[in-house]
């Protein structure tokens, strides 16, 4: 199966909650079939910023447009998965994968064949009837995962999405992640606070820094794909963990010493 | 290991499995209850007061009578109608005061008001409205079945967790999707609490209206087997109510484990 991807533009974007100046003059450009991480210390916006382009948040200032048409709610096409992944505890998983073709209107037909179709590609076959309450941790988020990849979207939107499983589980999903992107590439938005992960993941890692934050730095990971475990340990992976690791960390310096002069 | 190093669990004496002993616990409090009353009336008592042993005696009288049984069967029917009316008007109240901020400032100082009420102070004022019938029943239960219900709904959309509303709307649900397909289920355990209150204040409403607009039913065949001192009658009565409330409760429990097996474990 082939996919298609969306074409995100940002403009500058702004948002602030009351007087505080969250993040503002973000430009930024996905590709169709690119996937992007944003990399940011925490409470940098990065979560924020992502509800803007789904539209579930209202920008301050500028805008996106996803394959050129401005965003003002959750557009069609887009799905976003979500760190506290968003089950609903009184449905099963097949009902939660097949949340959103419900929402749709989708033929029931065509939701008998998708669902335990999207169910089997993140490895949950068996578990249909399942409450999200007798899952793990990482077999909730392979249900969230399947319930955004089940509307066949062009740009899916990841919040944090492994940022509150466990250590071998998050390397275990972030690799079926890659594997199931590259049977359907589609344009992605990866927000994480975990470096590895951003470099893993991202064609290009945006480090977002200041405050307000900012675009900071853009870098091409210029890692191959198809990705596998190897290039965790290739030299080009620690270059570019290292070059954004420095990065971050100038940041975080540079705050701890404002902190120091203010007192 | 050595033999010495298990524990053996030691017989003890009367020991019974855990249902089992549960249930001996129970009967048994019931058999004392009863011989309790049963002496008690033998030694202080007017002979016309009911004791078990009079019910017992009364029992198949009262049970193959056709006026017990009609009566029943008019004081069931209103409590079922009135829960139904109820529950249908407190889920739709209910939840539209937890999701729109305006209903919510103009209706639940009153709906808290008339549930701080008693009820009992309204059934004189239903009779100048709907006369000395049957309806001042039904308006009574389905009112006192209404409130807690609205309010308990209230309460589980109030406290529907924001993330559930985030991921409907990237879904692109309306806004009745997010009603009747986020915040009623989310609910649903609320509603079910409400539910038991809900039957306990029907039949207190049931019984209540009929006492005092003497309405054929449960509640006025206890007041007149009372006024005619056939008290061992009017107990069987005072004791149908009772299972009625013992089998509406485990309707709720059934209802509980049918529509909500994620609830209890969640």
């Amino acid at each position: 199966m082939t996919g298609a991807g969306g074409r995100i533009e940002i403009d500058g974007l702004a948002k602030q909650f009351g007087e505080l100046r969250v993040f503002e003059n973000v430009d930024l450009t996905i590709g169709e079939r690119e996937i992007v991480s944003i990399v940011g210390p925490s409470g940098c916006g990065k979560t924020t910023m992502l509800r803007c382009i789904d539209g579930l948040v209202k920008p301050d200032g500028g805008e996106v447009r996803i394959n050129g048409q401005r965003v003002t709610e959750p557009p069609r096409g887009v799905a976003v998965v979500f760190q506290h992944f968003g089950l609903f505890p009184w449905k099963t998983v097949y009902e939660n994968v097949a949340y959103g073709l419900r929402l749709a209107g989708v033929p029931k037909k065509q939701i008998e064949e998708s669902v335990p179709r999207h169910i089997e590609l993140v490895g949950l076959a068996g578990f249909e009837k399942a409450y999200p309450y007798q899952l793990s941790g990482g077999m909730q988020q392979r249900t969230g995962l399947a319930r955004a990849l089940a509307t066949e979207p062009d740009v899916l939107l990841m919040d944090e999405p492994f940022a509150s499983i466990d250590a071998q589980t998050r390397e275990i999903l972030q690799f079926e992640l890659l594997r199931i992107w590259e049977s359907r590439p589609t344009s992605m938005v990866f927000v994480t606070h975990s470096i590895e992960e951003a470099v893993l993941m991202g064609d290009r890692v945006v480090v977002l820094r200041g405050r307000p934050s900012t675009v900071h730095e853009v870098i091409e990971t210029g890692l191959p794909r198809p990705r596998t475990r190897d290039v965790l340990s290739s030299p080009r992976f620690n270059e570019v963990r290292e070059h954004v690791w420095s990065t971050l960390m100038q940041e975080a310096e540079r705050a701890e010493r404002e902190l120091q002069e203010t007192r | 290991m050595s033999a010495t190093a298990q524990s053996v669990p030691l017989p003890r004496p009367f020991a019974l499995g855990p249902r089992a002993g549960r249930f001996a616990l129970r009967i048994g409090t019931g058999a004392a209850l009863l011989a309790l009353w049963e002496g008690f009336v033998t030694l202080f008592a007017p002979s016309y007061v009911a004791r078990p042993s009079g019910v017992a005696r009364v029992l198949p009288d009262v049970l193959s009578s056709s006026l017990f049984w009609s009566d029943a069967r008019v004081t069931v029917v209103a409590v079922f109608e009135g829960l139904a009316i109820g529950v249908v008007l407190g889920v739709v109240v209910g939840l539209t005061m937890g999701r729109l901020r305006d209903v919510d400032s103009a209706l639940r100082f009153y709906v808290s008001a008339f549930f701080a009420m008693p009820l009992i102070a309204l059934v004189p004022v239903m009779t100048l409205w709907f006369g000395y019938t049957g309806t001042v029943r039904l308006a009574i239960v389905s009112f006192g079945a209404f409130l807690p219900v609205c309010l308990n709904v209230y309460d589980g959309t109030r406290k529907l967790p924001a993330h559930y509303v985030e991921v409907a709307q990237s879904y692109h649900a309306r806004w009745w999707n997010v009603w009747f397909g986020i915040a009623l289920p989310a609910s649903l355990p609320y509603l079910l609490a409400g539910f038991r209150l809900a039957a306990g204040r029907a039949l207190v409403a049931a019984v209540i209206a009929e006492y005092i607009v003497a309405l054929p039913g449960l509640g006025y065949f206890i007041i007149f087997d009372s006024r005619t001192f056939h008290m061992n009658e009017a107990m069987v009565a005072v004791l149908a109510l009772a299972l009625l409330g013992v089998a509406i409760n485990s309707l709720a429990d059934l209802l509980t484990r049918r529509f909500l097996p994620w609830y209890r474990r969640a």
